[in-house]
């Protein structure tokens, strides 16, 4: 069942009177259940179209549909209950939110959601438990490691149940073997949880483990096909 | 706690030393408001008291006509009825009948044009503070009949001292020459030069005798229980009094336009200065706020993205500004009130000059505090407002962020 659906989607940045076109005529459909990464040279689109994806960006051209819904026809609020319970996100820097400390970051989502106080310290327990991070619950962003930001980050992204993460380079700024213990992590929860992730990536170890790999180049979808 | 709340509180300790900065500038704003205003009111205030408690008081009832001419020819005749009105009228704490006459004394081959003023000595004590002023010999008393009491200035220029003998001179209500001997009794030390220069008691009945006036006075002067009641007494008054007489009702503000016109010039310019004080700190908690939400741009974009309605952020920044602000208040009231309580409960006497200063305007050479209840309750609204307005601008440009920022600049 497709969770998301861009349609010839494109998408020109216009800076001092000079058209780029980031993106051009790009289809995509995404199922439930995927681990699908975008890849290609920097410059190809990749952000850009997962931004649109994710509800962030509006397209010159062509339309998304999320959950059947289309996302140009949405106002800014409806935006945002859509990402709130159908989306979760994960970025480069991790970006916690560093006055909170990781139990709070987790919980962020949920409160938001309006999920009852009993129930999100379950949750958080139990994702924070899962992560590997139930000792650092206490502590802040800052007191963390890049890994562990990103584990936090990663907690912070599913805890809500969405139907698709999204994950903007989420290892870039990890040495390989943490980047690998969070890319098993995000496979386990694909595998065992059912959550669909969607890669933006350089990472050759990320490319590795998906298992749809969609190749951006000059803003077009130059490949498309199943991954390992 | 909500999310908003607990997020806004640890923004606003994210950085603890500028946040410090602009609450202590909140706390130093918030005192000066409170203090400043608090000793205008007081001062104003004695000044008020001074002038209600020396001549006129609160209200003033006369005869139709007197106020605008001030001679014999109108009057109040102090019958039964009148009396009962004024004991029965509410919100008045005592009421004196007076005869306002005008005449020369002389003492030897000196004289002095003087305001002849006839009080119930009993009455009097009731309403002004001119017994207590009497800085040599006593008031004037119904068991001393044809005693006089003069202002400190009028008895140093006619070289008066207690127990000489004056002689009255005027014009009867009769048009008869009125003229009489009177002893003097007593020197008092009035605030006000000009009234210390011309102000001669006698009591009304030797006031009444010698303007041959009968039963009639001049004016009834009331107090109040304070000069903001006023108007409300002698809207009392006017509405109780007998129809069959003409008479005319003035408060004090009436009656002395000018120290009105003085206070609301003094007010206007203390509140030019604490309005600009305000705007200081206006900018201060704007640049605060401002230099805050710049420097978070990516986070709230985070915010959005991560499901947070822009009306979210919109409050979030706002609660911020209202918490720096609240918290300066809660210091700046904390510290002022119980400052101007102790300056309140102790005056501050002036000397030398500044108190030079102070008699030229009629009023004691004391500074007094009043805090008033609007003082901070103002203050508390002023700041807030001021916070509220400073926040608009940020919290209209985090609100309207786009959340593709956040990932754009990564």
């Amino acid at each position: 069942m497709a969770i998301l659906e861009a349609h010839a989607v494109s998408k020109v940045y216009e800076t001092r009177g000079v058209a780029t076109r980031a993106l051009d005529r790009v289809d995509l459909t995404l199922e439930e259940g995927e681990f699908t990464v975008l890849h290609g040279p920097s410059g190809c689109g990749k952000t850009t179209l997962l931004n649109l994806l994710g509800a962030l960006d509006d397209p010159s051209e062509g339309r998304v549909t999320l959950d059947g819904r289309d996302l140009a026809e949405c106002s800014a609020a409806e935006r945002s209950e859509l990402r709130l319970h159908k989306l979760g996100f994960v970025f480069q820097a991790y970006n916690l939110i560093p006055v909170f400390t990781a139990r709070e970051n987790v919980e962020f989502v949920m409160e938001l959601q309006g999920v009852p106080s009993a129930e999100r310290k379950a949750r958080t327990d139990a994702i924070l438990a899962e992560v590997g991070l139930a000792e650092l619950a206490e502590k802040r962003p800052l007191e963390m490691s890049g890994g562990q930001q990103q584990r936090v980050a990663v907690a912070r992204a599913i805890v809500g149940r969405p139907e698709l993460v999204l994950a903007d380079e989420p290892t870039a700024n990890l040495d390989s073997a943490t980047a690998g213990q969070l890319l098993d992590l995000m496979e386990e929860l694909n595998r065992e949880h059912g959550v669909t992730f969607l890669f933006s990536t350089h990472d050759p170890l990320v490319i590795g483990k998906a298992r749809r790999r969609v190749r951006l180049r000059d803003g077009r979808v130059e490949s498309d096909g199943p991954g390992a | 706690m909500g999310l908003e709340l607990r997020l806004a509180w640890r923004n606003v300790w994210r950085n603890a030393r500028r946040t410090w900065l602009t609450v202590a500038a909140t706390v130093f704003a918030v005192v000066l408001v409170v203090f400043f205003v608090a000793m205008a009111a007081g001062i104003h205030e004695k000044m008020i008291e001074d002038s209600v408690r020396v001549a006129s008081g609160h209200v003033t009832l006369a005869g139709e006509g007197y106020f605008a001419n001030r001679t014999l020819e109108q009057f109040v005749t102090l019958d039964a009825g009148l009396q009962h009105t004024l004991d029965a009228a509410p919100g008045v704490r005592g009421w004196a009948p007076r005869l306002v006459g005008f005449g020369l004394v002389s003492k030897e081959t000196d004289a002095q044009g003087v305001a002849v003023l006839g009080v119930d000595p009993a009455r009097e004590a009731s309403v002004t503070t001119l017994a207590r002023r009497v800085e040599r010999g006593v008031f004037v008393s119904e068991d001393a009949p044809k005693g006089i009491v003069l202002g400190e200035r009028l008895a140093r220029n006619l070289g008066a001292e207690l127990g000489d003998e004056l002689l009255l001179y005027s014009e009867a209500y009769s048009l008869e020459t009125a003229y009489d001997l009177f002893t003097v009794v007593g020197v008092m030390k009035l605030p006000e030069p000009s009234l210390d220069r011309s102000l001669a008691l006698v009591t009304l009945a030797d006031a009444q005798a010698f303007f041959v006036y009968g039963e009639r006075v001049s004016e009834v002067a009331l107090l109040a229980d304070d000069a903001d009641a006023a108007d409300q007494v002698a809207a009392g008054l006017r509405g109780a009094l007998p129809g069959a007489e003409a008479v005319e009702v003035q408060t004090w503000a009436e009656l002395m336009p000018e120290l009105v016109q003085f206070i609301i010039l003094d007010d206007a310019g203390m509140y030019v200065l604490l309005v600009i004080l305000v705007i200081v700190v206006a900018f201060g908690i704007l640049n605060t706020i401002l230099m805050s939400v710049l420097e978070r741009t990516r986070e709230l974009g985070v915010l959005l993205a991560l499901g947070l309605r822009p009306g979210a952020v919109f409050r979030l920044v706002y609660l911020e500004s209202l918490l720096l602000a609240g918290l300066g208040l809660a210091i700046g009231l904390a510290t002022s009130i119980p400052l101007v309580l102790w300056f309140q409960a102790h005056p501050v006497e002036l000397s030398n000059e500044l108190a030079g200063a102070m008699e030229l305007i009629g009023a004691e050479p004391v500074i007094t505090w009043k805090l008033k209840p609007w003082n901070p309750l103002g203050s508390v609204l002023t700041i807030l407002g001021v916070a509220a307005l400073a926040a608009l601008y940020p919290a209209v440009k985090a609100s309207r962020g786009r959340p593709v920022d956040a990932l754009r600049s990564l």
